[in-house]
């Protein structure tokens, strides 16, 4: 309490005042109780006003905490005041675009425009009078104008439906009356086959193959309906038919959710079997595998060529329908019995009967890349292992059937389907009946020549003098022959070429011809090699004279080969082989071992010179009809 | 060219062109090929390098014969004489310049044409072939103007002897004829097959090459390669070779043979036999040596091949220039 604070430093004052003058108290005792006295009054007065300005410094404290508070509360009116006009302005501004963003259904709807609403809509509507002026009243306008419009666009509609329903039902009574007509012609059609087999237009059985071959898949139906085309067109010996399971065919082509839903439950069911039986059967299952891979399609096409011989060229067409590729199979079936010539038994061979067609067309490897990725998977590594039971997967057999690969060449071909097979039907027909020809004729002359015949054609005599001394036996092929080497470095002998050894003899002497055959002839000439044992053993790599009989034998195709299929190819190359031999020995007569006596071979055929040129080579060629030989 | 037709060929005769960068080479089907020889001797040459620039026919039969001018390629073959630029073919232009026949007796059969050289004397050719007589032409007019008559058989190879302008001659009938070119007229004829040395009468008696240096003679054939004197008219050695030679050259003190059999034989003068070097032939026609020119100092031979194999080092096979 401050006044407490003050009457106790009063006293210490007063102590204090008190303490200095100690010698006067003695005698101011008197004069200090009245100084007390007024000292006290003095005190209280004090006291009193202390309290007094205490009391107004308080009351003037309240008054202006008063007045702050109530300045204050002044202030928060109309603070608050402020923030709700705020508010409502933010409010209102909220509302007002909202408003403006608000976009009304009708705004959605598209009307005709206003020219066109002002043409159309009558007047009652429209009212032009007003709504000209009024954009809003337009618009109330053309909405209704809409509604009337879109109104009877309704019915009209309801009416179409109604009528198309009519429609819809005589179309369903007149299906019914025709299908009721089928039995009926059904039976037509069986009362006319006598009929039609008397006129031989077999027209149910091609309406019977058409039917089969819808089921065919796509490079089958190309192929049969090409070679049909080309039958008919240009080579009436020609034929196909199909054969095979039809209906397993229609069950391949069923919808694809039966058949996926029998591969999973078939999957399940080997699940199953898997866990049952521990998989001891992986490699099964990697067959099972190919096999499914490897499937051919049921239906097959069956092509038949004639000649005119007789002999009947079979080709039988598979498809193998995972792999996308057509194979083929032959079989020759001839009018005469074809037994007998023992070296000439590939010849026929169906697996190598139609051997490169079209150069370097092997056969034995698919033309189709994505095969290559397949095989994989299933661990096929050669597709050649199965080609034997699948049959040949030829080029040209894709051709036909209008499938392009694009590893077929570097010739880029627009053509595919149909017209592709098409474009190679003639030449490869041609073809095909070609090699059954050059075989068959192959086959007969190789009869004869195992028999030491050559058989020369009329034709061709004059190609020859008219007396050949040597004579011709064909002896099988011994492996590593010398005189072969150069053919092999060459690159001239391949693998699918026959190889025969024929042997020339005229007395001591006896020359050994070894011929390669290409699978195309007669279109590739047979190249030969000789090699003479007389007197030593000579080849052509050893001696220019044989060299030269070796290029008179193998080169000269428009000489040697004959009429115009040049099937005499071969037997007048043997023919003429002979003759340089007979040439060779005669005019041998140069070379004397010091020994006299009868030359082993008199010098019979006419020749001018018996030696021209630095390598001093004998006169080989003939020439008719003078009959003498001369030099090329 | 197909396979065949290379596998059948031969190469019969060769020659280098004046500048020495190009060669000529005729082979049995009438055609001429020129080969670069800067291109295939130049280090980044490849195997486009080995083909010819230039491959043409130029014959109906075979060439036989090819010899070089300072500016033309002559070429023989049946019976006719060709002459081909040198500037024009290195163009590759096949325009012959001219061509001539000399004039035969017979008419049934066309004589070949197996030898030519050129008598630089007086600027004339000398051919000798299958009609057994050997025909000069003067090689500016043209004209045939003499005949030299006297082998009974034809004529294999030619050679001619600067110094004493004599004309040697050698043929199927085994002589060797020595003619007088100025005269026209024989001056001796040696019978080689007669010599016990040199005979060899297994294989005949014919004599398909001859070469001349100075006082020596090499001849061949039939009998075996056999080196001998002139003025003494007699062989000096003999050469052991196995097959029957078709031409022989003298280089510097080596003479090199080639005949029947793969390969190029290194002699002495001495008679004995230095090398055997292999070649891809199975026998050879032809040996060329390009000394003209010195940065392409190469030797060339051809044979029953397509191929001519080219030796920079003739010790060994180099490459081999392709038809």
């Amino acid at each position: 309490m401050s006044s407490d604070a003050v009457k106790k430093r009063k006293p210490k004052v007063i102590r204090n005042e008190a303490g200095t003058p100690e010698t006067k108290r003695g005698r101011a005792e008197g004069e200090q109780s009245v100084e007390m006295e007024e000292r006290r009054r003095q005190c209280s007065v004090h006291f009193i006003t202390l309290k007094k300005l205490n009391r107004l410094a308080h009351m003037r404290l309240k008054k202006g905490r008063d007045q702050t508070h109530e300045a204050k509360q002044r202030v928060d009116v109309l603070h608050l005041q402020l923030q709700n006009l705020l508010y409502e302005v933010m409010h209102l501004q909220k509302e007002i675009s909202k408003c403006l963003e608000f976009k009304s259904q009708h705004e959605e709807i598209e009307l005709v425009s206003e020219e066109e609403f002002f043409q159309e809509a009558p007047a009652e509507i429209s009212r032009p009078h007003v709504t000209r002026d009024d954009h809003h009243q337009l618009t109330l306008a053309r909405l209704d104008w809409e509604l009337e419009q879109r109104k009877r666009l309704a019915e009209q509609y309801k009416m179409s439906l109604a009528r198309k329903e009519k429609i819809h039902k005589a179309i369903e009574q007149k299906r019914e009356y025709l299908s009721s007509l089928q039995p009926g012609l059904q039976n037509i059609m069986q009362a006319s086959l006598p009929v039609q087999e008397c006129l031989s237009m077999p027209f149910e059985q091609m309406q019977k193959q058409a039917e089969v071959a819808r089921h065919l898949p796509p490079p089958l139906y190309v192929l049969l309906v090409q070679a049909a085309a080309y039958g008919q067109a240009c080579d009436k010996t020609l034929s196909a038919s199909i054969s095979g399971d039809v209906d397993e065919a229609k069950a391949l082509s069923r919808p694809p959710e039966d058949s996926q839903d029998d591969e999973s439950d078939s999957d399940a069911e080997e699940e199953q079997q898997n866990t049952k039986r521990r998989r001891a059967s992986v490699g099964v299952q990697l067959d099972d595998k190919r096999k499914e891979m490897l499937r051919r399609h049921p239906l097959s096409l069956c092509v038949d060529l004639k000649c005119k011989d007789g002999s009947v060229l079979h080709l039988f067409f598979y498809y193998l329908m995972n792999l996308n590729i057509l194979t083929v199979k032959t079989k020759v079936s001839t009018t005469t019995d074809l037994s007998g010539a023992v070296s000439a038994g590939e010849l026929l061979n169906s697996e190598s009967l139609l051997n490169c067609l079209y150069a370097s067309d092997h056969g034995q490897e698919t033309p189709n890349p994505t095969n290559r990725y397949q095989f994989d998977k299933v661990g096929i590594t050669t597709f050649a292992d199965y080609v034997s039971d699948l049959g040949h997967p030829y080029v040209w057999v894709q051709k036909l059937g209008g499938l392009q690969f694009s590893s077929d060449g570097a010739q880029v071909c627009v053509l595919m389907g149909s017209a592709l097979s098409a474009s190679h039907m003639e030449r490869t027909m041609k073809l095909l009946q070609g090699r059954l020809q050059a075989r068959l004729a192959l086959h007969k002359q190789f009869s004869s020549l195992e028999h030491s015949i050559i058989p020369i054609s009329g034709e061709c005599q004059h190609l020859f003098p008219a007396k050949v001394v040597s004579g011709l036996t064909l002896v099988p092929v011994e492996q590593e022959l010398g005189f072969v080497q150069h053919v092999l470095k060459a690159g001239l002998l391949r693998e699918t070429d026959l190889f025969f050894m024929a042997v020339v003899e005229r007395g001591t002497a006896r020359l050994l011809a070894a011929v390669v055959v290409n699978p195309r002839y007669p279109e590739v000439m047979p190249l030969f090699s000789l090699s003479l044992h007389w007197k030593g053993e000579r080849s052509g790599r050893t001696e220019d004279n044989l060299r030269a009989m070796e290029s008179e034998v193998n080169m000269f195709r428009a000489e040697l080969q004959g009429p115009r299929p040049g099937l005499q190819l071969l037997t007048n190359q043997i023919q003429r082989l002979c003759v340089c031999l007979d040439v060779y020995l005669e005019t041998e007569s140069q070379v004397c071992d010091g020994s006299e006596g009868p030359k082993e071979f008199p010098r019979e055929k006419m020749c001018l010179r018996t030696a021209r040129g630095p390598s001093r080579l004998k006169p080989f060629k003939y020439n008719h009809p003078q009959g003498f030989f001369s030099h090329r | 060219m197909g396979p065949v037709e290379l596998l059948h060929m031969s190469v019969f005769s060769q020659s280098f062109s004046p500048c020495g960068r190009f060669l000529a080479a005729g082979n049995n089907y009438g055609e001429i090929a020129v080969f670069s020889l800067s291109a295939a001797l130049s280090p980044d040459a490849s195997q486009a390098s080995q083909k010819p620039i230039l491959n043409f026919t130029a014959h109906d039969g075979p060439v036989f014969s090819l010899l070089s001018t300072d500016t033309h390629l002559l070429s023989a073959g049946n019976g006719e004489i060709s002459a081909w630029s040198w500037a024009e073919l290195i163009k590759k232009s096949t325009k012959a310049a001219w061509t001539r026949k000399p004039s035969y007796e017979t008419s049934l059969e066309i004589p070949e044409i197996n030898a030519m050289i050129i008598n630089p004397k007086d600027n004339s050719l000398i051919v000798g072939g299958g009609d057994n007589n050997i025909h000069i032409m003067d090689m500016e007019t043209g004209i045939f103007k003499s005949v030299l008559k006297g082998h009974t058989d034809y004529i294999h190879c030619l050679c001619f002897k600067e110094r004493e302008e004599e004309i040697l001659s050698g043929g199927e009938d085994g002589a060797v004829r020595i003619w007088d070119s100025r005269t026209n007229r024989p001056v001796h004829c040696i019978e080689v097959f007669k010599y016990e040395e040199c005979a060899r009468p297994q294989f005949g008696k014919w004599i398909s090459c001859l070469a001349t240096d100075s006082d020596w003679m090499l001849c061949g054939g039939g009998p075996s390669l056999s080196l001998w004197h002139l003025r003494s008219m007699s062989p000096t050695s003999v050469f052991p070779l196995p097959g029957c030679q078709r031409e022989a050259v003298f280089y510097q003190d080596l003479i090199m043979s080639v005949g029947e059999g793969p390969h190029v034989s290194h002699c002495l003068h001495g008679g004995t036999v230095k090398a055997q070097i292999p070649c891809t032939p199975s026998s050879l026609n032809t040996l060329a040596l390009n000394l003209k020119n010195t940065e392409h100092r190469v030797m060339t031979v051809g044979g029953s091949s397509h191929q001519i194999d080219v030796f920079t080092n003739f010790s060994y096979r180099a490459f081999s220039l392709s038809f």
